[in-house]
């Protein structure tokens, strides 16, 4: 690859141009929001026409979709299913649950806001978003890629002591293997 | 409407006479409630299982009546022959709550005790699956007793959206900042209102 900055930038350009093309998300139904990506999938709303597909595995998954609300003990599964992803990974919110716990906001189980936990570049709200809204928000992050602004994982890396701190603090026996970043 | 019983009061006449203890009534068609001191709950169900066809454990349930220190065990069974359900509540102490397993007469009981075991802390003896069952590594009071706080609890252990982010006390005139809008005249007296409040 040459390395002047212009051949990057279009290098870049190409890059981006496949990776929104081709978001596969992690068939993972966290909470109650699993029950609107069948419809978003299916025939009706056909999200494959954008690219959005399932995938088999997360290692081969670029899309991690936290659908609805997150128990402590869930959440411990979903940091280690992120962390095995292999970058380009994305993370979508969905649901008020992801964003501040929505009617779980004082139970006991529930965490209340994602973001601490994880790096989420695209929230779609609602209780629970229609499929439009989901795609829609899967547009938001398409139009992110392509301007270069989605680096959650990135954001992960470099902070990972805070985001490890949070976790800590509501998984109290960590017992998690270290991946080598 | 007054419909003749007659199963029920034979059901009760049945339960009063293998166990005089008891307090027996009926709450409606189809529904009778046996109130039972805690040692003879056993028998009860096994008797009631073996001779009556109580076949079916619908559920095992738990009541914390923390003004008179009590726990109240509820097991909710299902005739499918006669067609009535029992109710069969015992109270335990709630100081140190201990109760006999039943999971010899159901298996499926195992599941509901280990269930109250960790939402009450009451201790089933002889069932040997008293570990984590939903709640992993749960280190304070269980979470369904009436004297465990849970927005004290969630105050300590969660963060707050409205503490961390700097925008949520006044979203419209965030969103108006960022987008560079104006707030219209109507809407400036709902902008200054603090969320917080």
């Amino acid at each position: 690859m040459l390395n002047d900055k212009y051949s990057q930038k279009i290098v870049d350009i190409i890059k981006n141009y496949t990776r929104k093309h081709s978001l596969w998300v992690v068939a993972y139904g966290t909470g109650c929001g699993a029950i609107e990506l069948p419809p978003t999938m299916t025939s009706r709303y056909d999200a494959e026409r954008f690219g959005i597909r399932g995938s088999a595995t997360p290692r081969q998954a670029d899309v991690l979709l936290i659908t609805g609300y997150l128990s402590t003990k869930t959440l411990k599964r979903v940091i280690r299913t992120y962390e095995q992803m292999q970058a380009p990974k994305y993370v979508i919110g969905f649901g008020s649950c992801a964003i501040n716990g929505g009617m779980y906001w004082d139970s006991y189980n529930t965490i209340k806001s994602l973001d601490q936990y994880l790096p989420v570049d695209v929230f779609i709200s609602g209780c629970m978003p229609r499929p439009e809204t989901v795609i829609s928000g899967f547009i938001k992050l398409q139009e992110m890629i392509t301007d270069g602004k989605a680096n959650g994982a990135e954001k992960y890396k470099e902070n990972l002591d805070w985001y490890r701190t949070n976790q800590k603090q509501v998984i109290k026996n960590w017992k998690m293997p270290d991946y080598n970043w | 409407m007054n419909k003749e019983l007659t199963n029920e009061n034979k059901l009760i006449e049945d339960i009063k006479k293998t166990f005089p203890s008891s307090e027996v009534s009926i709450q409606r068609e189809k529904r009778v409630i046996v109130k039972i001191k805690q040692d003879t709950v056993p028998p009860l169900l096994s008797y009631v299982k073996d001779y009556l066809d109580f076949n079916h454990l619908s559920h095992i349930s738990c009541v914390d009546w923390i003004e008179q220190k009590k726990f109240e065990l509820v097991f909710i069974l299902w005739s499918y022959d006669q067609q009535i359900q029992i109710i069969a509540k015992t109270l335990i102490n709630r100081d140190e709550p201990k109760f006999t397993t039943i999971n010899k007469l159901w298996r499926q009981a195992e599941t509901y005790e280990r269930e109250i075991h960790e939402m009450y802390g009451v201790e089933f003896v002889g069932n040997d699956r008293m570990g984590d069952f939903l709640l992993e590594d749960w280190e304070d009071i269980p979470p369904m007793r009436r004297d465990f706080n849970t927005i004290q609890f969630v105050k300590e252990n969660f963060n707050d959206r409205s503490a961390a982010r700097e925008d949520s006390k006044n979203v419209r005139e965030t969103i108006a900042k960022h987008s560079g809008e104006e707030i219209p005249e109507f809407a400036k007296k709902y902008s200054t209102r603090n969320i917080d409040e």
